[in-house]
């Protein structure tokens, strides 16, 4: 029976866990970061190329390689921001780890901010989540008034602020420039790259942007024989746990923890508990909306980056939709275009008329007025948006499109062939 | 300092051509500047890149390391690079656009007919070039409506592309923040904020960088097809700045002024009040249109012969000492014409009695280069008359000593110290009063020969602005027919009077002026070129004055 592998979600799964800072202190908190103090921050940021954590919020960038991208010497601050705008449909890892363990996540910022030499790191918040605001900067309080925060912690001669930052509500300042730009109070747009953030990105500062559960993930690798453990949950490249967000037509529908060498498959019927209703699985959206679509013969594969990519999918974030027989997909692929035409920024073209154009059509599947010409129509918007854009929110309208209307044409066909 | 050549600019190549770049410079910038055709409508030169139209695919066949990039590269966001190959017209590329051209067509209104920027709309141009010509969208199209602004520009937004340009304008130009862009999505619109209208100065300028027909101007919309205008480089005469300007007319009636490149003058720019001075060039009215000579009582039509005759017989008849003669003028003429003046003070009476009004004039000081393009001084070429040496305001004591005394003859250009009564009325009393200008005014009336004289846009001319940067014009229409321009009038008056010294065209004068007149030393009209040349010899204009930012109106 496959079970899960507990490092982030350690506390979290113990009943008794109590996530105030002594509580969290008590379980080994804070060690890491002593010991991270006692080292340079070159060599932090080389520890974690070593334990090859790639980078939790969608494109999987191995996160020590991002912050040796860091402009050196150029007189200005860096910066290190946490990416806690979480809101690729089907996701709520990071929620978990914010209202359960902000602690952990919170010591794996100060570990990043040492690590990058950033003396003032910012919490980008989903302006949604209320609780985990009011959590987060609770939890920041009980660091200041531990000594933790501010002014030299634990004597490591250090200075670091903390600043919780809520946003206001679009998905699309979950892109790393559009959050920077949304940061510094301008509306949320990409921006163009390059320059990067590494480069130009808060401010026009060297920043990086973290998603929390890459830096929740830092504790662990630097406690003791860390990073030979964490390479040891998964196959090469592909190291780490990683929480899974299992939504959809399934029995027990959850946030796990698990290694990366586990079969979807295993997910799904032993995670997941089979789907519900004992029907047939139709088919996964393996890694949040953005995400090509799997059929159900599709899913005997490794759930980790590597894996999906060689099959032409991806696991972005890491949150699997599972729906079954009964599902009608044309509704489902209304639903997700509905929702990039409504959080595309608008900015670039392909995309603000793309996402539009493509909902329009499927919405006429939906009343009764699709055609083969405009199945392949949709196909071909699809792929007009596919890598013309300036952000990623292009690909992420284009690939379930394409996606969808490859894999289920049938689905299509009935709605005009009945009527 | 070292040659430029020793260190030749690095190199990158486009369609198999050699184009040099400055380190930094992106693809498309280096493209433009060699003359090379790539589709762009959210890129502007002077403004931040956005990349965000999407037209601007080039296919780079070559990153320099011997690789291509995996896929089309938008030209205005990626660097030019040593050993770059940049292709720009290949079927992937031709491909790129038709299809992002396709998604800009899907919600413009194909209104071209009625369109006023129909003939210079970059659409339009695309569209006919990589447009498929039929149109797979078949849902109702986006409307957002039509905007009232401000004083000066229109906005209709369904034909707005989102390049966000005159976003761009406000907050990096102008730095008045007054226009954004609203909503998201599918719903994106430009506006002005709480409906506030726009009050910058420089609004015309939003009209011509719009690549479509969404901003155009309140002036010139309806008035004439653009394919039909014909244009002449020229300077903006609106004050000491010297824009250069393109006149656009047509029938030999102007429509309206746009902004001609200048680096070293205006950059893109031109301010709303220089854009309105076209309605100067028509203004037939009050245009002084044929030789008026005092004929018992009144001012009468005559011949140039029979004008030019009188005065040389009066002259005759006078016979003016140097202090006897006064020649009054204003910074309205041309550097030729000043000169010319001033030596038929010298030669035709050895008088140098020659003045014009100076008055203190101000430069705002600015961070947003645009601001500081007005100044106060609504005159063209008072750089000119400071080179010349022409001096006087009206306190000067030369002048006032030149006024007072007997006075006999008195050559009036244009329309100098029109508010100094006191002037006119000593003027008044002179035998010999002669007004040379383009407007009837209070000097015509009282001069005893008027000659009719032409309007910038009609004649040729330098003017040199307040950095003393001498700039040229072009004739751009038909002058009325009996009139002539002034560097001539004078030119033959000195004939008249019995001088050898004639005067063929404005460079032969020009180049007169450089031989004889310090401040001209070292350039002839051939330099001027299109931008102008700047004096070698900077004189100070003491009547400067930097101030901080002008507030809008």
């Amino acid at each position: 029976m496959l079970e899960e592998t507990l490092v982030l979600f350690k506390n979290i799964r113990n009943p008794k866990y109590d996530k105030s800072l002594a509580g969290y202190k008590n379980t080994g908190g804070f060690k890491s970061l002593k010991k991270v103090f006692g080292m340079k921050p070159e060599e932090v940021v080389q520890e974690v190329k070593e334990s090859g954590v790639r980078g939790r919020g969608g494109a999987g960038f191995p996160t020590g390689l991002k912050w040796s991208f860091m402009a050196k010497g150029t007189g200005k601050p860096s910066y290190l921001v946490a990416n806690a705008d979480e809101s690729e449909p089907g996701t709520c890892k990071d929620r978990e780890l914010m209202l359960k363990d902000p602690h952990l996540f919170l010591e794996g910022l100060m570990i990043g901010s040492y690590a990058v030499g950033c003396h003032h790191a910012y919490v980008y918040v989903r302006g949604e989540f209320f609780p985990a605001i009011k959590i987060l900067n609770a939890a920041v309080d009980e660091l200041y008034a531990d000594g933790l925060l501010g002014h030299d912690p634990l004597g490591s001669g250090f200075n670091l602020d903390i600043t919780i930052h809520t946003g206001a509500g679009a998905y699309i300042c979950g892109e790393e420039t559009a959050l920077l730009d949304s940061l510094e109070g301008k509306r949320g747009q990409p921006r163009v790259k390059p320059p990067f953030p590494a480069v130009s990105g808060f401010n026009g500062c060297p920043t990086s942007v973290n998603n929390v559960e890459t830096l929740a993930c830092l504790p662990f690798i630097f406690s003791d024989g860390g990073v030979e453990s964490f390479k040891s949950f998964g196959p090469q490249n592909n190291s780490g746990t990683h929480l899974v967000s299992l939504s959809g037509h399934v029995n027990s529908p959850g946030v796990y923890e698990l290694r990366m060498d586990v079969s979807m498959k295993d997910i799904i019927y032993e995670i997941g508990g089979g789907i519900r209703n004992g029907k047939k699985l139709k088919g996964v959206i393996p890694g949040g909306s953005s995400s090509p679509v799997m059929k159900a013969d599709e899913i005997d594969v490794l759930y980790n980056f590597d894996d999906l990519a060689k099959i032409g999918t991806m696991m972005g974030s890491s949150a699997m939709m599972v729906f079954d027989e009964d599902t009608d997909v044309v509704k489902l692929l209304h639903r997700i275009t509905r929702f990039y035409a409504h959080e595309s920024c608008g900015q670039c073209t392909p995309c603000r008329e793309g996402t539009h154009w493509s909902r329009q059509i499927v919405r006429d599947f939906l009343n009764g007025n699709g055609s083969e010409e405009k199945l392949k129509r949709l196909d071909r918007v699809g792929g007009n948006m596919l890598g013309t854009t300036l952000c990623a929110l292009g690909d992420a309208a284009a690939m379930p499109i394409q996606s969808f209307v490859n894999k289920f044409p049938e689905e299509f066909r009935k709605y005009y062939a009945t009527t | 300092m070292p040659l430029l050549n020793e260190f030749p600019m690095p190199v990158f190549q486009i369609d198999g051509e050699p184009v040099e770049y400055e380190p930094g410079e992106k693809v498309l910038s280096a493209a433009l500047r060699c003359g090379k055709i790539i589709p762009h409508y959210c890129y502007h030169p002077g403004m931040s890149v956005v990349a965000t139209c999407r037209m601007c695919l080039v296919d780079v066949v070559d990153l320099g390391n011997g690789r291509p990039a995996p896929k089309l590269q938008t030209a205005c966001s990626v660097d030019a690079s040593e050993g770059m190959k940049i292709e720009t017209f290949n079927q992937k590329v031709e491909e790129g656009r038709k299809l992002v051209n396709e998604f800009f067509l899907i919600n413009h209104p194909l209104d071209c007919p009625i369109c006023d920027q129909s003939g210079e709309c970059t659409l339009q141009d695309y569209s006919f070039k990589y447009g498929s010509g039929k149109s797979e969208m078949d849902y109702s199209k986006r409307v957002n409506g039509w905007r009232d602004i401000g004083t000066f520009v229109a906005l209709e937004r369904n034909r707005c592309i989102q390049c966000s340009r005159c976003d761009r304008f406000t907050r990096e130009i102008t730095g008045t923040n007054e226009f954004g862009m609203f909503n998201r999505g599918h719903e994106l619109a430009v506006d002005t904020y709480t409906d506030r209208p726009m009050t910058n100065k420089f609004q015309g300028n939003m009209a011509d960088i719009c690549p479509v027909g969404a901003i155009t101007e309140k002036e010139f919309r309806f008035k004439r097809r653009v394919w039909k205008l014909k244009k002449n480089h020229s300077i903006c005469t609106g004050c000491s700045t010297g824009c250069n300007v393109t006149i656009e007319h047509d029938r030999n009636e102007v429509f309206r002024l746009k902004p001609h490149e200048n680096q070293s003058v205006n950059k893109w720019w031109l301010c709303d009040e220089g854009r309105l001075t076209y309605r100067k060039m028509n203004e037939k009215k009050s245009r002084i249109n044929q030789p008026l000579g005092l004929i018992g009582e009144n001012l009468e039509g005559i011949s140039w012969e029979k004008a030019y005759g009188a005065i040389a017989e009066r002259i005759r008849e006078l016979k003016p000492l140097p202090h006897e003669v006064l020649a009054l003028t204003d910074t309205h003429a041309s550097n030729e014409e000043l000169f010319l003046i001033q030596k038929l003070l010298k030669e035709g009476f050895s008088s140098e009695n020659i003045f014009c009004p100076f008055p203190t004039w101000e430069q705002s000081e600015s961070d947003f280069f645009i601001n500081t393009l007005i100044t106060t001084d609504k005159t063209p070429n008072r750089a000119g008359a400071l080179a010349l040496q022409i001096k006087g305001d009206q306190k000067n004591k030369k002048l006032k000593k030149a006024i007072e005394g007997e006075l006999k003859v008195v050559f009036i250009l244009g329309n100098p110290f029109e508010n100094e009564l006191e002037f006119k009325e000593i003027i008044k009393r002179t035998q010999l009063v002669i007004h040379i200008g383009v407007f009837h005014n209070s000097w015509s009336e009282m001069a005893d020969v008027v000659l009719p004289g032409q309007f910038y846009s009609e004649k040729e001319g330098t003017y040199t602005n307040k950095n003393q940067r001498v700039q040229s014009t072009e004739i751009a229409v038909k002058a009325l027919r009996r009139t002539r321009p002034e560097w001539q009038i004078i030119s033959e008056l000195l004939q008249a009077l019995g001088h050898k010294s004639s005067f063929e065209s404005i460079p032969q004068v020009f180049n007169t002026m450089v031989q004889e007149a310090k401040a001209f030393t070292g350039i002839s009209f051939d330099k001027i070129g299109g931008f102008g040349i700047e004096l070698t010899k900077n004189t100070k204009d003491p009547g400067k004055k930097v101030v901080p930012e002008m507030t809008a109106i």
